[in-house]
């Protein structure tokens, strides 16, 4: 009955940076025809309560991709279980599945891209905008007192956020991470970026 | 006491994964005279010091009953649905460290609470009072995160 | 006199307008009758009691809105409502809100900001949104009474570099210092919950003007 003469997808594997997580395949080749694919997701609550419940993917439902984008679909800091299976025409093959669930606490976290700038004597910060899941946490000091850190938690990327007003002829050193607290980890630091401030007008 | 159990979570994800749903859940909910959380009007009135264990029991009502006894076709809902249990286990799996550590003690009070909950689920057929305890949802994520957010800075 | 129901197409698009728990039930007229003069009826239903009650203010009324501020006054519970239309003998079904949950769906309005200046800093004075109240001479309940964890997000924009930056503050009095003399700041500030997705209401626009500096022209090396 065209079953499963068409073989499984291999090779799964996620990658997953900045909590974007992606499944993806080897293709499945059948000389000139397309294949399609098709990705479902069991959280550990289907596991454990509705074992057999499998729900599809939001984006990948007979996608000739060969990957498949499931950060809206993995949006508990638990173990999820992927399966992906190819269709042509009638045929459609068994389900492969991830060799082992996959918990978004192991999302490659990196540091995040800032840009300092300064309004007069004020710091200002503009942080990657990673999306609401994302924090950040600065630390800013004077240059020639480096052991003095200050912190300040910054809650969203994508706009421009007063840090500090800056004493004159002074200059001041930045740095960030980014910060996930629904899976309690955080980004390396960014490299430091530092900034002079003017000297204070003098009377003519 | 109510800081020492306090359970960071995505309530911002959790409310949006609900306003998602609301309106078709609700609308299935045909009992408008009947509530099941809200009727516990003791919800309001639990103290900081129970507030760890109606949580703990509360998660347990809906991981263990309300999701299982509700059956959803439309893929959608099923998602939010699938995404909503999955952070509550997740909380459950939080709040059970605090278990160990002795600081989610249950009182008469607490337990009272649930067991109301319990019998309001009772008097429904299960389909139905899953149903009413979805669209409920939003009372049960209003009250964790009125009680379980951080000191704000 | 009771009237042929379903004989007018149902009010459309009825919602809860709620600001600062302010809850206004507002609807379109049916489509269809431009023209005719419809009047409209309406009745709430607090959910898990057991009737629908009348609000007398609005039976047979002209107007698209109808305050139900009081009759949702308890913030915990939920609402629906419902309202008609009539035209003569005839009168159209009920159309029905959905469940209305004053404490997670109020818009928090924007806070009152005043602002006063001198040659390089300006003061920020915020006081917070009020929650709705039946009579003016009532004593004020504000807004943070009720979310605790109320926060601001304080935008100003530096006219003359044309630099816009921002700062979540909780406290009501924001002071910035080392501003540049002689130079215009607006600002505008947002009330907004962490942790639940409502939307928010900025202030309006406040420009202020720092003085000039009396002992010196300001100069940047």
């Amino acid at each position: 009955d065209g079953v499963a003469i068409l073989p499984a997808p291999q090779n799964l594997s996620v990658h997953s940076t900045n909590m974007k997580h992606f499944l993806m395949w080897s293709p499945v080749i059948v000389p000139g025809e397309t294949v399609y694919y098709s990705v479902e997701y069991q959280g550990e609550y289907e596991r454990l309560y509705l074992s057999d419940v499998w729900i599809p993917s939001s984006w990948c439902s007979l996608t000739e991709k060969t990957e498949c984008d499931l950060t809206e679909d993995i949006t508990a800091t638990v173990p999820y279980s992927l399966h992906v299976r190819a269709t042509l025409g009638s045929q459609t093959s068994a389900w492969s599945t991830l060799t082992h669930p996959f918990n978004r606490n192991s999302t490659i976290l990196t540091p995040p891209w800032m840009d300092v700038t300064k309004d007069g004597f004020h710091l200002v910060i503009e942080l990657e905008d990673l999306g609401p899941q994302f924090e950040f946490l600065v630390a800013y000091w004077r240059r020639e007192s480096a052991t003095k850190e200050h912190i300040k938690m910054v809650r969203s990327g994508g706009i421009p956020v007063h840090l500090v007003t800056m004493e004159p002829g002074a200059a001041y050193c930045v740095k960030a991470q980014a910060v996930v607290k629904a899976i309690g980890r955080h980004s390396a630091f960014s490299q430091a970026e530092c900034i002079e401030v003017q000297e204070e007008a003098l009377p003519l | 006491g109510l800081r020492k159990c306090l359970i960071s979570m995505d309530t911002h994800h959790l409310e949006e994964s609900f306003q998602e749903i609301k309106r078709a859940i609700q609308a299935k909910d045909t009992f408008q005279n009947v509530t099941i959380l809200s009727a516990s009007e003791t919800l309001q009135s639990i103290k900081p010091s129970d507030v760890c264990c109606v949580t703990k029991n509360l998660l347990a009502f809906y991981v263990d009953r309300v999701f299982k006894d509700h059956r959803e076709l439309n893929p959608h809902i099923l998602r939010k649905i699938s995404s909503i249990a999955n952070s509550f286990l997740y909380m459950q799996k939080t709040l059970q460290r605090c278990q160990e550590q002795r600081r989610c003690h249950c009182r008469q009070e607490a337990t009272n609470a649930t067991r109301s909950v319990h019998e309001n689920y009772d008097q429904l057929e299960v389909h139905s009072a899953a149903v009413k305890s979805l669209g409920e949802l939003n009372v049960f994520l209003a009250w964790i995160a009125k009680n379980h957010q951080e000191i704000s800075a | 006199v009771p009237c042929v129901s379903g004989g007018l197409p149902k009010p459309t698009n009825i919602t809860f307008l709620s600001i600062n728990m302010k809850n206004v039930l507002q609807w379109n007229p049916p489509e269809g009758l431009q023209g005719v003069e419809v009047t409209y009826t309406v009745q709430y239903f607090i959910y898990g009691q057991k009737r629908w009650l009348n609000k007398s203010e609005c039976r047979n009324i002209n107007r698209t809105y109808c305050d139900l501020s009081v009759e949702t006054s308890d913030y915990e519970h939920q609402y629906y409502a419902k309202v008609k239309a009539i035209w003569e003998t005839n009168c159209s079904k009920w159309a029905e809100t959905g469940r209305f949950y004053p404490f997670v769906e109020t818009q928090i309005g924007p806070p009152e900001v005043a602002l006063t200046t001198d040659e390089k800093s300006m003061s920020i004075f915020l006081t917070p949104p009020e929650k709705w109240k039946r009579n003016p001479e009532d004593s004020s309940v504000s807004m943070q009474q009720i979310y605790s964890n109320l926060k601001y997000n304080v935008s100003i924009r530096n006219t003359r570099s044309n630099r816009m930056w921002s700062q979540c503050v909780t406290n009501h009095t924001l002071v910035l210092t080392w501003l540049e003399p002689d130079t215009q700041y607006c600002v505008h500030v947002e009330a907004f919950v962490p942790g639940l997705p409502r939307p928010t209401r900025p202030s309006e626009k406040q420009c202020v003007r720092t003085l000039k500096d009396p002992s010196s022209e300001f100069k940047v090396k």
